[in-house]
């Protein structure tokens, strides 16, 4: 294991075993936070309380770096505890970029966004979700994530094409990877982590890292766990990918 | 149908929300006021504001939210009450958890306090039988362990420290305390469940439970009326002494009595790390 990534939220408003556990880890790795209620997108107003929290956590643990999703969560104070896919329009553009800048300003570090699986469409999108995020990530100055997965799950519901959304992400903006599988249900995709990175992703992957260069890629199978030969399996599949060795990989 | 006049991003969301978290699903939502508020003309035609894929039209892809929505919370609140979901049967069990979501939204970053209000919510809602009124007792139960497991980490006292104390002292409970009068033996036929027995659904008797953490684990103990009151005082700040003496009766027994008692409740509670520093 070379560093661990934590689910931000489940490491808030709790003590005992979680966080004895994680100061163990820390001491011994790095950490990412990697999170899921930020709610970036959302018209609410940002949630500076749950800034403080996540600020405190980012400390205690050292993170090497913090991020969320480029999605809401809710509005008029609700949660739905979901990734909720953002209208790609010059509004929502202007929007997220300066919530990003505020957040990061607060926080005193750069944010790293993660492309979401989404699952419907806004007519009135008026780009591809790909240009959004780059030029969220050049006009917010923000670090991207890159889900290899979601990007396949994304592409497969809109009928759209993989290679050309990772070819418009910015390489220099991108410090991490995510691998997951996902559920096929025939008419559409969906991100459930809860089995192996299938071989479409896994030459999204190949062809993406060999445009940008090695990143830190982790790889997300958090329902149905295997053992852990099986997930160390799959992990070192991804480096050997990294390599270039598709062909061995596979 | 021709797109809706370009909605803000703000009505984009109002509306999505109210049409995913409605309780009926995604249809119902588009149809609902709240939705209609926002964008009336998606109410006859969701395509004016989602566009269909190849594979789904408008409304299907609104649904999979929609599914996802309640699916995702019920299945954190299955996770949490377990004994209340055996108690009442999946289907039953589901659909108090949607009543509940629908009636109870989340207004939380975190999942922790999703179902915070889920026994008070199962008092009111559920009929007036044993087994369901047994049900309210363990998800009261199953509520306070969840809030234990959260509770922030505290050092027990030592030997030492308790030998210091005096009639004036304050003692100090564990954050990771709490405590339950409850009308049924609910932490009795938990225990009974989870040996894999099953035990038949009591009558009524008032019952006094304590879940607490010791270390890492959470655990449930019954406790004397008595011993309850007393451990209530001490919880609400009281001196040592003045807490024994609102706690117990009169006709506890002679002194001896008493003291042999006192000192039985106290081994337990500091054996369970009840009091800390």
């Amino acid at each position: 294991m070379d560093w661990f990534e934590i689910l931000s939220e489940n490491f808030i408003d709790t003590g005992g075993r979680p966080m004895y556990f994680l100061d163990q880890v820390a001491e011994r790795y790095p950490i990412v936070m990697h999170g899921v209620s930020l709610s970036v997108g959302s018209t609410d107003p940002i949630d500076f309380g749950f800034l403080d929290k996540l600020k405190a956590l980012a400390k205690r643990v050292r993170a090497k770096w913090l991020g969320d999703h480029v999605c809401w969560t809710g509005v008029a104070g609700l949660n739905g505890h979901d990734l909720y896919p953002l209208p790609y329009t010059e509004e929502s553009l202007r929007h997220m970029v300066s919530r990003v800048r505020t957040i990061q300003d607060y926080l005193e570090r750069p944010l790293v966004l993660e492309n979401p699986s989404t699952y419907l469409t806004f007519g009135v999108s008026s780009m591809p979700e790909e240009e959004f995020i780059a030029r969220l990530a050049e006009e917010a100055d923000c670090a991207l994530l890159l889900d290899v997965n979601n990007v396949y799950v994304t592409c497969r519901n809109h009928d759209l094409d993989p290679v050309a959304y990772l070819a418009a992400i910015p390489a220099d903006r991108v410090v991490q990877i995510h691998l997951a599988g996902h559920t096929d249900n025939g008419t559409h995709c969906i991100d459930t982590h809860d089995g192996r990175v299938v071989d479409a992703v896994w030459e999204l992957y190949a062809r993406f890292t060999a445009r940008v260069g090695a990143r830190a890629t982790l790889l997300e199978w958090d329902a149905d766990i295997p053992k852990f030969s099986v997930l160390q399996q799959e992990v070192r599949k991804a480096a050997r990918f990294r390599n270039g060795l598709r062909k061995a990989a596979a | 149908m021709k797109p809706v006049a370009t909605p803000s991003l703000g009505t984009l969301e109002a509306w999505m929300q109210a049409v995913v978290m409605h309780p009926e699903g995604a249809e119902a939502g588009l149809r609902s006021q709240p939705a209609r508020r926002f964008i009336a003309p998606a109410a006859r035609d969701p395509s004016a504001v989602v566009l269909p894929s190849k594979q789904l039209n408008s409304l299907e892809r609104l649904e999979i939210y929609a599914h996802m929505y309640y699916a995702r919370l019920v299945e954190v609140m299955e996770g949490e009450y377990p004994t209340v979901r055996q108690v009442l049967g999946p289907s039953a069990f589901s659909a108090a958890c949607r009543g509940y979501i629908a009636r109870h939204p989340s207004r939380s970053r975190l999942l922790n306090g999703l179902s915070a209000s889920f026994p008070d919510f199962l008092a009111r809602t559920l009929p007036r039988t044993h087994r369901h009124r047994l049900a309210v007792d363990i998800a009261r139960i199953e509520r306070a362990m969840e809030d234990v497991f959260d509770a922030p980490a505290s050092t027990p006292m030592t030997a030492a420290e308790f030998a210091a104390v005096a009639d004036r002292t304050r003692l100090w409970t564990n954050p990771a305390l709490v405590l339950l009068k409850l009308r049924y033996p609910a932490n009795t036929f938990m225990n009974a469940l989870r040996r894999g027995g099953r035990p038949r659904i009591p009558r009524p008797r008032a019952t006094r439970v304590i879940v607490f953490r010791r270390g890492f684990q959470v655990l449930r103990r019954d406790q004397e009326p008595e011993q309850f009151r007393l451990l209530q005082a001490l919880v609400a700040g009281q001196p040592l002494a003045a807490a024994v003496r609102a706690s117990i009766g009169r006709r506890a027994g002679s002194a001896e009595r008493v003291a042999q008692r006192l000192r039985g409740w106290f081994a337990e509670w500091a054996g369970a790390h009840l009091f800390v520093r």
